[in-house]
């Protein structure tokens, strides 16, 4: 690894270190595609956060869905996953996706994960929204994190070596061919490190958003990265909107609030304890699809009938106490430290931003339009299509984690040659946050007010214009960084303004409504099936809706 | 919103040569977290303020730190006005954060075995509780032992429980946590009772698997030949002067009035070894209207058997001392002895109601002894304040009768079997406590538990007493001043 001092711009390269492999993330699919890239040659692992804790891999309750008996199919899991993606999705991804998911999932019980099991050894699932088969896998409601431990425990095994805390700022180039990636450490020493390939790994990015369940590496580094690389996205306008999320504390609002309330029987009341979910899926209620029930309490708050913090009720004192304890311990557990018992007094949730449906174009083998660099996770768009069903992005990380890493561990060795153009670039671009006189925390939280209110549940193209011209004033701002520790923070600010601007971007380019992605200014003639529109894609050379054919 | 005043850590090792603490006035939402206050400061008033955290809801254990002493989760713990915000006690890199890898770094793997066989119900019950663990290093930081010896840690006997327990993983664990400090932890408890998840690592890990080294023969020499002891004599020390029960009668009746009747589980120690401050304990109970029977039949608890894993003949003893305060028909049955108070509470299933003599005095309520001018400190017993959850009965005891300063609650060393089987550890932690005694300024140090009295007393200049010998003397002050003059 080169280590360049960022204050003084210069090289030294007292610490070389190239690799075979970069990965950068270690959230699921970081961590899968470093443990398998490990097998063709040295790897390296980076990540912002210490390995494993950062990201939402580790956030995830829910589950992993996953085929596993004989009543259940690969091709009723594929139809789920199509029609809860209003056929956005790439099939042929799916199809990878609902194939391999059961024997990623025998990795990670090979590897030692703890699995909730039946009585006959089999791993256990349960029911989760817009799957007509109880296929998602379990440990408890703590499955990401059972995930990340097995990973982290196996990635120990391998010669896989870790950088922990460094915040990647830039990925650097051999002419058309990604060959490394530029880094800030702790410290803000700039950092390069070079490969001969890329695997990017970064998760998600709600992170642009005022309300979001993501952690705080959401902040969609790697549509960035990618985007500036020259690689092509698809869908970015796909936002899935959780419908519960929690209203208190203020701080700490968007905090997630899991599916399985409602699955264990939580009603969904406003301030006049009407159950409203009558009105908007007679038949499915509580249960419907997450971008239904979002919209529902969206509406209800929008039209007065919200609570003081800006909720509505979700309400499980009707539910015998033994069941909330044994069946939601974590949701037990943390109202109650906010003060709230839900055995007695009803939760307030609203929606939340979740999660990123669209990314970086992928292939089968995690190839992105860029030669070198490849993509899996939530980083990778194509997958979900419009709308994610709970339990496959946890499939997903592994599925094709697996593979990224499989195909970027087969790319041939080349000679690494550093690419001083972008690294001088880097370098200029980082003294200009000595000069700077705003605070990037104050660029986040007036995008992120901003994306709420022009870019989230329902659209249209005035507010969607208005939020672009918002995010283009600030992108004109001067961030400052008060000590080399900050450098990367506003490196951070920067990836999140380019990551709203291509999601706002996709909204206007599709000019539909489409499972998540709803614009009130359209009317249409059409349904997902019928619809003329796939992919929205934007690349800095192309942006525009692919036609059908 | 609120405005909140807060001291917080700071240090940057690379420039500086000693920590200070900075004040801060923060503008909080309602409800706010510790987290949240950390953000307000580092977004709006100093950006330099460094502090570690990613999922801000309790799941990734990046952002422990310690509130007011108390090592805590900072994105859970809500925020106080007036708080000191410290990092945990583990080798800082810069404000509140600190080195966590080399920890981490010590938690085993899995080895997978050759053949691959699902873990049963069964076993994924067992291993679920120590798997929830988020490796925040909370219990790490806290760990007495960790800090004066040799020994992995906490989190890593959770680890190596857990492996131990599972099918797929194929190395000898048991083995490897031995030679990973698996004797030197001293049951303080402390771990648990800081663990953001309750993870109960002493009970649920380090006993089960020192139970496990004792049917591969891996128990201490020195542990054996305390469950010997207790074996051939029903008590886990030897007498070294007439013991308790040789000097009073089974059944003491108080003077005057009898305001409630308790059995007394004397325990080895006050028996054979310190009876003077069980005596001292009978007439403060004879004084306030306590009659107290003492059933000879009882022996050791098995506390010594429990925590060093020799539970072979335990049940022989428990059965032994649960009858003979059946028996008696008693309803309430007194400890003094916090290791024998909560064993009998958490190991024994007693058809009786078990209560520490603190609770006991309290509880019926003490003639006002007269003050003493004396500084004094009190050592919290672990087994007394986490093992059985009493803080303020000793102190309002105590506080009848001296000055109390306080010093940090941490392990005096004695416990878990170290100061048989480690020495040289239990030293070394006694001598932390003396300099914490040293801090206070007391001239008399006093506590509620028998180790915890014969284990300090050789590490401090200052004299060690009983609780009840503390009330005696108070009494006898009364007594003084009463006394007409002749
Ligand atoms: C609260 C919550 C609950 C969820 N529950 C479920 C569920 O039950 N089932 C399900 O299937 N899905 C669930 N999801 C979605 C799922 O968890 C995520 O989509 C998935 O885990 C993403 O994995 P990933 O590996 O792509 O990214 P992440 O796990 O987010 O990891 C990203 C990694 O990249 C690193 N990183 C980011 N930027 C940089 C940079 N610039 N430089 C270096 N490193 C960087 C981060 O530190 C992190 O290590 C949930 C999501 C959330 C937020
Ligand atoms: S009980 Fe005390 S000594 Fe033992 S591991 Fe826990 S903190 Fe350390
Ligand atoms: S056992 Fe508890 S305190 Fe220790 S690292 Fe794990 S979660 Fe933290
Ligand atoms: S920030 Fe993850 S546990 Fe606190």
């Amino acid at each position: 690894m080169l280590l360049c001092d960022a204050a003084h711009n210069k090289m030294h390269s007292d610490e070389e270190r190239e690799a075979h492999v970069l990965v950068i993330g270690s959230g699921g699919a970081g961590v899968r595609a470093a443990i398998e890239a490990s097998t063709y040659g040295e790897t390296i692992l980076v990540s912002k956060t210490l390995a494993g804790k950062g990201g939402c891999t580790t956030m995830a309750e829910g589950g992993y869905n996953a085929v596993l008996r004989e009543q259940d199919s690969c091709d009723i899991h594929f139809e789920d996953t199509m029609n809860g993606g209003a056929l956005l999705n790439d099939p042929a991804l799916v199809r990878i996706l609902v194939d391999e998911a059961p024997r990623r999932m025998e990795d990670l019980l090979r590897w030692g994960a703890v699995f909730d099991v039946t009585d006959c050894c089999e791993v256990a699932q349960r029911p989760f929204g817009g799957q007509r088969f109880a296929r998602t896998c379990y440990a408890g409601d703590r499955t990401g994190h059972e995930m990340i431990s097995t990973l982290i425990d196996r990635l120990h095994s391998t010669e896989v070596w870790v950088e922990n805390e460094i915040t990647i700022i830039s990925l650097l180039k051999d002419g058309d061919r990604v060959n490394g990636a530029a880094g800030l450490d702790r410290q803000g020493n700039l950092r390069v490190i070079l490969a001969d390939s890329v695997v990017l790994a970064t998760g998600g990015g709600t992170k642009i958003y005022d309300i979001s369940t993501n952690s705080s590496s959401g902040t969609g580094d790697g549509y960035a990265l990618g985007f500036r690389a020259g690689a092509e996205l698809i869908d970015m306008e796909q936002i899935q909107f959780h419908p519960t999320g929690a209203v208190y504390p203020y701080d700490a609002r968007g905090r997630l609030v899991t599916e399985a309330v409602r699955g264990e029987g939580g009603l969904l009341l406003n301030i006049n304890h009407e159950r409203f979910m009558d009105r908007y899926d007679p038949q499915r209620k509580e249960l419907s699809t997450r971008d239904v029930v979002a919209r529902a309490i969206a509406t209800e708050i929008m039209e007065g009938r919200g609570t003081v913090n800006g909720g509505v009720y979700l309400d499980v004192t009707h539910l015998p106490r033994s069941q909330i304890e044994t069946k939601l311990p974590i949701m037990l557990e943390q109202f109650l430290k906010f003060g709230v018992d839900i055995r007695d007094e009803p939760m307030e949730v609203a929606p939340t931003a979740h999660h990123i449906m669209g990314g970086l174009r992928i292939t089968p083998q995690g190839e992105t339009t860029v030669p070198g660099l490849f993509a899996c996770g939530e980083v990778a768009g194509g997958v979900h299509g419009a709308n994610r069903l709970g339990g496959n992005a946890l499939a997903d990380t592994q599925v094709f984690g697996r593979r990224a890493g499989d195909a970027a561990g087969r790319a041939p060795s080349l000679e690494k040659i550093a690419d001083t153009m972008g690294i001088d670039a880097i370098q200029s671009r980082l003294r200009t946050f000595d000069q700077g006189d705003v605070q990037p925390s104050t660029v986040i939280r007036s995008l992120q007010v901003a994306m709420w209110e022009g870019a989230g549940i329902f659209r249209n193209a005035k507010d969607l214009e208005k939020t672009l011209g918002i995010i283009d004033h600030l992108s004109t701002l001067k961030m400052k960084a008060p000590a080399r520790e900050n450098l990367a923070g506003c490196c951070i600010a920067g990836n999140m303004l380019t990551t709203a601007r291509l999601v706002v971007k996709g909204a206007l380019l599709r000019k539909e409504s489409r499972g998540a992605h709803v614009r009130r200014d359209i009317s249409q003639a059409w349904d997902n099936r019928t619809s003329p529109y796939s992919h929205t894609y934007q690349s800095l050379e192309r942006e525009g809706i692919e036609v059908r054919p | 919103m609120k405005e909140l005043r807060v001291r917080i850590f700071r240090f940057n090792p690379e420039a500086e040569d000693h920590p200070h603490y900075q004040h801060y006035q923060v503008r909080a939402n309602d409800g706010a977290r510790v987290l949240h206050v950390l953000q307000a400061i580092s977004d709006e008033m100093d950006p330099t303020l460094s502090f570690r955290y990613c999922c801000g809801s309790g799941q990734c254990g990046s952002c422990a730190v310690r509130v007011n002493g108390q090592a805590v989760l900072a994105c859970m713990e809500e925020a106080k006005d007036s708080m000191t915000v410290e990092p945990l006690e583990l080798p800082v890199i810069r404000d509140l954060v600190v080195h966590m890898e080399p920890y981490l770094e010590a938690i085993a793997s899995l080895i997978p075995t050759g053949e691959f066989r699902m873990p049963t119900h069964e076993e994924v019950e067992a291993m679920k509780p120590l798997r929830s663990c988020i490796e925040c290093l909370a219990c790490v930081s806290v760990c007495p032992a960790l800090k004066v010896t040799k020994f992995a840690g906490p989190t890593v006997m959770r680890e190596d429980m857990r492996l131990a327990i599972d099918p797929r993983d194929h190395e000898d664990r048991v083995t490897a946590s031995v030679a990973d400090g698996l004797f030197t932890c001293t049951s303080c408890q402390a771990c648990w009772k800081t663990c953001p998840k309750d993870i109960q690592i002493p009970g649920k890990a380090i006993e089960k698997l020192r139970a496990l080294a004792n049917r591969e023969g891996l128990t201490l020499p020195r542990h054996q030949e305390v469950a010997k002891l207790i074996q051939d004599t029903g008590r886990s020390v030897t007498r070294t002067e007439p013991t308790l029960m040789e000097q009073v009668p089974e059944v003491i009746e108080p003077r005057g009035e009898v305001k409630g009747t308790v059995g007394f589980f004397v325990g080895c120690m006050y028996n054979q070894r310190l009876p003077k401050s069980a005596l001292d304990a009978l007439e403060v109970l004879k004084r306030n209207g306590i009659r107290v029977i003492i059933p000879r039949e009882q022996v050791c608890c098995g506390s010594p058997l429990i925590r060093t894993g020799q539970v072979d003949f335990l049940d022989t003893i428990k059965s032994r001392n649960i009858n003979c305060f059946t028996f008696r028909g008693l309803d309430v049955v007194m400890t003094m002895c916090a290791g024998c108070g909560s064993t009998l509470k958490h190991d024994y299933t007693t058809p009786f109601r078990i209560m520490d003599i603190t609770e006991v005095l309290t509880r019926f309520g003490i003639e006002q002894p007269a003050p003493l001018a004396i500084k004094a400190t009190y050592h919290d017993p672990c087994h007394l304040l986490r093992g059985q959850g009493i803080r303020d009965q000793p102190r309002e005891l105590i506080t009848k009768v001296v000055d109390l300063v306080e010093m940090p609650a941490i392990c005096c060393g004695s416990g878990g079997g170290v100061k048989s089987g480690n020495p040289a550890e239990a030293d070394a932690l006694g001598e932390l406590r003396r300099a914490e005694i040293e801090k206070t300024g007391a001239e008399v140090v006093i506590t509620s538990c028998p180790f915890c009295e014969y284990h300090i007393a050789p590490h401090t200049d200052k004299p060690v007493k009983n609780i009840c010998t503390i009330l005696l003397e108070g009494y006898a002050e009364k007594d003084r001043k009463e006394r007409p003059p002749a």
